[in-house]
């Protein structure tokens, strides 16, 4: 489990929730006097509180629990939101702010920070009612304390009362506290056992800090009247299940409480436990006597009959808890379990070492060939395949589908598409299409960003579709499938599309290029991407605001990965995002040019030619393939290395996207599995270089990014012309 | 080596320290041995293209990938020319809570040498020819002086990636 990514993910929504708060403050100061608006302040507020909450940041909990506490009393109309308010409830959401990228640096909220807080704080009592409620934070800590102290109670607590009870998931949307129940059954009696069932809390990456998982078994002593007790969960009663066993009940109840308990529990003691017919205590003496038992009778008696003999439990108890049993032992069986959950830090280092392995057998394999010994030759090719398919089969154990991605879009699209008042369907293809895990993790926040891009700019209003003839509802589709090593991932959208003169207008107004110059639609595309360019007319709180598709870009490419866009007025935009499968270990091709080894990522080759049995374009860095004009770049000349012979050049011709070029070097090699350093932050600005590796001979090989290399070459080219441009200007 | 320093601000006079001395021309450089992991001989760089002088390529230093720098480069001194004695010391530096490796090409690695705080002095405002901020103290020994590096300034990894960036612009 990566808590640090989910902890970076609450800092991203964070913020993004803190935008959208600001933004509806603004609202309501212009005059909009929406309860939406007021009930999405709220929501944020709420969120924020609850995943803060989540990771332990009390601070960010306990102040942003008083202005909740406001802005709930605002929901329900108790107090309007004036104008006093807002300039209160402005800078607390300021003082959000800087208390959430306080915890993002790991910096303590210094005294002037929290000074601050408890002005904003003070400001707001006279908005919060006459018994503001205490911070969640510290009632949970009090309450833990206070509920568990009664775990150490000796005996069977079948005096008490016995209250069973599973909360419906949808309890905290709906604005309860279980706690707040609890505390009311305090003041009823004293709760003298409780346990907290937490079989239902999912993985953590399906945990959705919203939803109510717990349960609890609760064992009562008080006077109340059944009524009274019941009427604790009046609020709840609906969407939870509850079971009440009232004190000194018939040993039936209990069996029927075991029967229908929902949960896995694992073992006849546990089950007793937790239903408090047994305590602790009894179920440990009961053990002790199976010991005992066992010795002195050399076989194992059966922990149900000795509880029975010890007279803790009654028979019928016993046997509804070994009937559970046996029904969760049959369930062990089926296919979902036969899964093993390992830590990822120990499957990245298996993977490292079969790294190492890789690279040792390369070197094995040189010094086979070197002493040419056939028999040796054969056995160290036979040993390399396998390490191939060791190598294989441990990657697939780190790829992941990518439906789980692709799923939480569901919520995004649906409640962002219900915040601009458009109807906007998402429809999933590919969802078992498999990548590394590393690379899901990242492609989150550009996904994310694209996807809102298009609903938010990219999908028209209901009345601009009907006007153009579309049905109301627009589509956005997610689409992956697997490419020569590469995995594609698709967003695809029914909108307006890119009006690319929008977008020249914009860039030539902006600087970005020059008016007159040629670019072609993909070029003129691709500068979404520019930052500074956001071709929105209206700038909303979702997008807009010309930071976000540089960011995708450069995510993107920090993954070795492309993107590239097609987009038709009135009828849609698709971007595909390239990526490779994995990060660790690719298959290459080994090349020389001037006196450095390089690398070919195996999956962009589609063939090698030797230069000069090709016919040239004349007077450009560009070959006829079959028919086909070819451009190349000249690594030497590109890396301005040591220059060498020209006669004996080859070209590997590779492809990358839609893009096919040649890339010339001095010789090649051969095929080479090979495990990807990284360069370190020294060689970050080096483009056209995505890392290094090491060959069998010890040696260092940088491994070429196909893609950055051809863009930079481009740029170059464009530079050239433009300096080219400039002289004659000058002459002129 | 917190220690020693903290015993400095206690005003403690016995602050010995271990340097490492290294020949770079005719000049005679430290580095706090602490902040070095070992010692190999020159072999086997790969050139990096496009970069500035003063980083000569990159060496597999058991398996893992590590850059050199020309110390003399860096210093402001003419590039270094492999010899015989031409050596990698690699250093081992602490930035923004990462460990950074990085070998550095000297002439001639000479002995690891003790001075108290006492021998050393301050770098001086001038004259040195090399930046102030890289020298940490210049210590006497005999008739010579050893000029001891600030390695942080010197190497600052940041510095150094801003001046790759500045040469592929």
């Amino acid at each position: 489990m990566n808590l640090d990514g989910a902890l970076q993910t609450f800092f991203a929504e964070a913020e993004d929730l803190l935008n959208s708060m600001e933004a509806a403050l603004l609202r309501l100061d212009e005059g909009d006097k929406d309860m939406e608006t007021i009930n999405e302040i709220f929501r944020a507020a709420h969120t924020i509180k609850g995943s803060a909450g989540l990771f332990g940041l009390n601070d960010i909990v306990s102040f942003t629990h008083i202005v909740e506490n406001v802005l709930d009393r605002a929901r329900d109309e108790k107090i309007t939101v004036s104008g006093d308010l807002l300039s209160i409830l402005l800078p607390c959401r300021d003082h959000i702010a800087v208390l959430v990228e306080n915890a993002m640096h790991e910096r303590a909220n210094d005294e002037t920070c929290l000074a601050q807080g408890q002005a904003l704080l003070d400001a707001l009592k006279p908005w919060l009612g006459v018994a503001a409620a205490p911070v969640i934070a510290k009632q949970e800590s009090n309450a833990s304390a206070g509920f568990f102290d009664g775990n150490t109670g000796g005996s069977s607590d079948r005096d008490s009362w016995h209250i069973s009870v599973r909360f419906g998931p949808d309890l905290l949307r709906n604005g309860m506290d279980p706690f707040s129940i609890l505390r009311f059954l305090r003041t009823l009696g004293e709760i003298t056992h409780i346990t907290t069932i937490t079989e239902h809390l999912p993985e953590f990456n399906d945990f959705d800090p919203e939803q109510l998982y717990l349960g609890f078994e609760i064992t009562l002593g008080s006077n109340a009247s059944q009524q009274q007790i019941e009427d604790a969960f009046m609020f709840v009663r609906e969407e939870s299940s509850i079971k009440i066993i009232p004190p000194r009940s018939n040993i039936y109840a209990f069996v029927n409480l075991i029967q229908s308990l929902p949960e896995n529990a694992q073992r006849l003691g546990e089950i007793l436990v937790k239903s408090h017919a047994i305590t602790y205590q009894e179920l440990e003496a009961a053990l002790a006597t199976q010991k005992n038992q066992a010795k002195a009778l050399g076989k194992v008696g059966m922990l149900g009959d000795i509880l029975i003999e010890e007279q803790a439990v009654a028979p019928e108890i016993v046997n509804a808890a070994l009937d559970k049993q046996k029904k969760n032992n049959e369930k062990k069986s089926s296919p979902e379990n036969r899964f093993i959950r390992v830590d990822a830090e120990r499957l990245d280092k298996l993977i490292n070492l079969i790294g190492e392995l890789v690279i040792n057998r390369q070197r094995v394999d040189l010094l086979a060939s070197k002493m040419g010994n056939p028999t040796l030759i054969e056995a160290v090719t036979s040993m390399g395949n396998f390490t191939e398919a060791i190598r294989d089969a441990a990657l697939t154990l780190r790829m992941v589908p990518i439906g789980d991605t692709f799923q939480k879009f569901k919520r995004v699209v649906r409640d962002t598409a219900k915040s601009l008042n458009k109807e906007i369907e998402l429809e999933i293809e590919g969802a078992e299409t498999e990548l590394d895990r590393s690379m899901v993790e990242k492609l989150n926040d550009p996904l994310m960003h694209i996807v809102r891009n298009a609903m938010d700019h990219g999908i028209e209003s209901i009345s601009v579709r009907q006007a153009r003839n579309k049905p109301d509802s627009g589509t956005i589709k997610l689409t992956a499938r697997h490419d020569a090593g590469n995995i594609v991932i698709g967003i695809h959208d029914d909108g307006g599309g890119l009006d690319v003169e929008k977008i020249r207008k914009k860039a030539i107004t902006n600087g970005l290029i020059e008016e007159g110059v040629h670019l072609s639609r993909q070029e003129l595309f691709q500068l979404i991407f520019h930052p500074g360019l956001s071709t929105a007319e209206q700038v909303t709180n979702l997008s807009g605001r010309g930071v976000g598709m540089d960011v995708v870009k450069r995510n993107i490419e920090e993954l070795q990965g492309g993107i590239e866009i097609e987009s038709e007025m009135g009828v849609g935009t698709s971007l595909s995002i390239r990526l490779p499968l994995t990060l660790a270990i690719i298959d290459g091709f080994h090349v020389t040019a001037g006196n450095i080894d390089f690398i070919v990522p195996q999956n962009t080759i589609l063939e090698c030619v030797d230069l000069n049995s090709l016919n040239h374009v004349q007077g450009q860095n560009c070959v006829n393939l079959r028919g086909d004009q070819v451009p190349y770049i000249r690594l030497r000349e590109i890396f301005s290395l040591q220059p060498g012979n020209h006669s004996r050049e080859k070209i590997v011709v590779v492809q990358f996207g839609e893009k096919r070029a040649g890339i010339v070097v001095d010789e090649l090699h051969g095929e080479i599995q090979t495990v990807v350093k990284p360069m370190g932050p020294i060689f970050q600005a080096l483009k056209g270089i995505g890392g290094s590796s090491l060959l069998g001979t010890g040696a260092v090989a940088l491994i070429l990014d196909i893609q950055q290399l051809i863009s930079f070459a481009i740029n170059r080219e464009h530079l050239r012309n433009n300096a080219f441009s400039v002289n004659i200007q000058e002459q002129e | 080596m917190n220690q020693a320093s903290k015993q400095k601000k206690t005003g403690s006079p016995e602050v010995i320290k271990q340097y490492l001395t290294f020949r770079i021309g005719n000049e005679h450089y430290g580095l706090e041995l602490s902040q070095t992991r070992e010692i190999i001989e020159y072999s086997g760089i790969t050139e990096v293209p496009l970069m500035p002088n003063f980083l000569r390529g990159v060496i597999n230093l058991r398996g893992e990938v590590v850059p050199v720098i020309d110390l003399a480069v860096r210093l402001g001194r003419k590039s270094i020319e492999v010899q015989k004695r031409t050596c990698i010391i690699v250093v081992e530096l602490q930035n923004n809570e990462q460990n950074h490796v990085l070998g550095l090409l000297a002439d001639a690695v000479s002995e690891v040498i003790e001075m108290d705080d006492e021998n050393i002095e301050d770098a001086p405002s001038f004259g040195a020819n090399i930046r102030a901020e890289f020298i940490q103290g210049i210590a006497k020994r005999e008739d010579e002086f050893v000029v001891l590096l600030d390695a942080n300034n010197a190497l600052s990894i940041r510095e150094l990636a801003h001046l790759v960036e500045a040469q592929l612009q």
